[in-house]
């Protein structure tokens, strides 16, 4: 077989069938690895969470039960015998300490993530957005434990009110036990989520052209009416991004809740554990709650997807 | 076997036939991986009767015969290195330790199938009752384990398992309160001692996270059995234990002497066992069983179906069996012994030590936590409904 042929066998096989199938393989060689992956540990497992959720009160060892519409029901059909209205209460609860400790991230996130963008060294930037994203490389659950050491009563925060109110004769702070209460939840997930609303305000508000807020001033605005008029509905989409993030990684959150929350916490994640490893062993019951968090993220997903800045998320 | 077709078993059916076909085409690409699995599990739930036969005879009285890997699925704090080593020099089997903090998440890795390694698990009285109706438990072979005889009479035909056919009494101890005597002057004596204090000792006080326990202990506290199975009296039992929830910092089984110890905590709900090594650690801390009486249990040894090697497991048994080992294992882990030559053994100390072991007049009013039947939808119900809301 000469060279001349073997090398015009090639370039014909490169144009002709040959060259239609490697414009197929190529986009199934690069997103096949990574398609396999999401159908076999995302989508089935779905399916099967699915699955699971439409038998009533199914438990391991049961057999053949039949498919209905039982779980649900007891979770949202208050005519449903079987209807208890504590778990609303619980979802209703994870909703809420989701969007308080989201307000929270924004109203505590936006001036860090103003001030990284805009005023800070241009130099020290990018040192600056790292180091605030240092903490994020320990665990949750290190971070937990440290939020129990100071909320305790005979924490640092405490420890903290009581020396202050030794400078203020005649005035007693109040010091209380913080840990397992509401606001030891909020100060948590705040803390835990911040570092992803600063990083993805900073992608969004560094984008921000200067020359805009310039001729805003120029033109008679109070640096108020720049900010409220220009710089936020320029970042909105940014805020929508951020909110919805914190919101979602907030609402499922586990460790939190369990370690700092006490006796009258329960969210939406703890209860799904307790179906599945507690006394109820309500798989059922467990994989329903799960479709409802399921549900309820990805809600917030199209909606980060219609109205947020999906580029500044990327970035960040 | 053939009725038990359950979620857990056959891995196959869980995407199989009747319920789940829609499931089966993208099951399809899986199912090597997931029918390979299921050759697996019953290639190693035949394995060990077939070695039990083979080899029952000769290794009888536990010394020898062992080889490879022992995993072992246990509570924190039921193993030491010293009895491990020990174990280890003795028989060659290398042992490794994985821990679980209830009888139910144990149950759940089991019944997900996520505990095939396992060839020695702990599961207490009523959970060895539970998983014997389920069939996930070998029955023991009489003739491979020695030393059952050193029990106690008490345990030799215990109700949760007559005859001890499925399981071995490894430790019993007592549920009760732990509390730190420097935050509280006056000793509690009985359950009661939570209502009446809650207000003083509000976001001080913690219950067991487990539903059979607490419940149980509110039940005592209204003069019914630990077992109740009347869903009035549990009702009662829970429109009491929700006058006290606003108080209590949180249920938690384990991870409370800390805050103990620091005065976070003044009374927590706990097992002897963690109870008494806390207050070995620190003599502020003090440990009583509360006078109308409480829940006596019983942490078993037992052999899963699924176990890879039994062969090891046995000798795991009898090495636990040896009245040596239990006496160690009550002193270093503080857990009651039913061993009797191993009581018998033990230094006054131990002995006279009624936290560890109780006078009878006291044991007589606790109860062993039972199987309630159908009851348990109704304690499911309710327990949700308190530490939910």
């Amino acid at each position: 077989m000469s060279a001349s042929l073997s090398k015009g066998r090639l370039r014909g096989l490169a144009t002709g069938w040959g060259y239609h199938l490697s414009r197929l393989t190529g986009p199934l060689a690069l997103l096949g690895p990574a398609g396999l992956w999401l159908l076999l540990f995302l989508v089935l497992p779905t399916l099967l969470i699915l699955d699971i959720s439409l038998v009533p009160g199914l438990r391991p060892e049961d057999v053949d039960s039949a498919y209905g519409l039982g779980n649900y029901s007891k979770l949202f059909n208050p005519f449903d015998p079987a209807f208890d209205p504590v778990y609303l209460q619980v979802i209703w609860r994870s909703v809420y300490y989701a969007t308080v400790s989201t307000l929270a991230c924004l109203v505590l996130g936006f001036p860090v993530a103003y001030w990284l963008a805009i005023m800070a060294p241009r130099r020290w930037r990018n040192f600056l957005v790292v180091a605030f994203v240092l903490p994020l490389w320990t665990s949750s659950l290190l971070r937990s434990y440290a939020w129990m050491s100071i909320l305790r009563p005979t924490g640092l925060l405490n420890s903290f009110i009581a020396w202050l109110s030794s400078f203020i004769p005649g005035v007693e702070l109040p010091t209380q036990s913080w840990l397992y209460t509401s606001t030891a939840v909020f100060v948590g997930l705040t803390y835990n989520f911040l570092p992803y609303m600063v990083l993805i305000l900073y992608a969004s508000l560094e984008k921000l052209d200067i020359s805009l807020l310039e001729a805003a001033a120029d033109l008679g605005a109070t640096p108020r009416q720049v900010f409220w008029k220009v710089t936020v509905p320029q970042t909105l989409p940014g805020i929508a991004a951020g909110c919805l993030l914190v919101f979602i990684t907030s609402m499922g959150d586990f460790v939190v809740p369990t370690l700092l929350g006490g006796a009258s916490s329960m969210t939406i994640s703890r209860l799904i554990y307790n179906q599945f490893l507690g006394i109820t062993r309500n798989w059922g019951l467990g994989s329903a709650l799960s479709m409802v968090l399921i549900m309820a993220v990805s809600l917030a997903i199209a909606l980060l997807l219609k109205y947020g800045d999906r580029d500044s998320v990327k970035e960040a | 076997m053939p009725r038990q077709r359950a979620l857990y078993l056959p891995r196959a059916y869980r995407l199989g036939p009747t319920r789940r076909r829609f499931l089966q085409g993208s099951a399809a690409a899986i199912a090597g991986v997931t029918l390979a699995n299921c050759r697996q599990n019953i290639a190693q739930q035949a394995a060990p009767e077939a070695e039990a036969e083979s080899t029952g005879s000769t290794t009888e009285g536990g010394n020898g015969g062992g080889s490879g890997v022992l995993h072992v699925y246990t509570w924190a704090d039921y193993t030491n290195d010293e009895m491990v080593n020990a174990f280890t020099e003795k028989t060659g089997i290398e042992v490794i330790v994985d821990i679980y903090d209830s009888n139910e998440t144990m149950l759940a890795k089991m019944q997900a199938g996520g505990g095939d390694a396992y060839s020695i698990i702990y599961p207490s009285d009523y959970m060895v009752q539970q998983m014997i109706e389920l069939n996930m438990l070998t029955k023991l072979e009489p003739a491979r384990i020695s030393g059952l005889d050193n029990i106690f009479d008490k345990w030799q035909d215990p109700v949760y398992d007559p005859g001890n056919t499925f399981s071995v009494p490894f430790a019993w101890g007592t549920t009760g309160l732990l509390y730190n005597t420097d935050v509280i002057s006056d000793a509690p004596e009985d359950w009661d001692y939570l209502w009446d204090n809650s207000s003083a000792l509000s976001k001080q006080m913690t219950l067991l996270d487990d539903v059979r326990e607490t419940m149980g202990m509110v039940l005592k506290s209204l003069g019914y059995s630990y077992n109740s199975t009347d869903p009035a009296e549990i009702e009662e039992a829970y429109e009491r234990l929700v006058e006290i929830k606003p108080d209590l910092a949180s249920f938690m089984s384990f991870g409370f002497e800390d805050g103990l110890l620091s005065g976070d905590l003044a009374v927590v709900m706990a097992y002897s066992v963690d109870a008494l090594s806390s207050i070995a650690e620190d003599d502020r801390l003090n440990y009583v069983i509360p006078s109308s009486g409480s829940s006596v249990w019983t942490d078993t040894l037992v052999i899963p179906t699924t176990a890879p090697n039994a062969d090891a497991a046995y000798e795991w048994i009898n090495f636990n069996l040896d009245p040596a080992i239990a006496q160690l294992n009550t002193e270093t882990l503080f857990n009651a012994t039913p061993n009797k030559v191993a009581y018998e053994n033990l230094s006054a100390e131990f002995k006279n030590d009624e936290k560890l072991f109780p006078p009878e007049e006291l044991l007589a009013k606790c109860e062993g936590i039972a199987p309630v039947g159908d009851a348990a939808s109704v304690y499911d119900e309710f327990w949700t409904r308190v530490t939910s809301a």
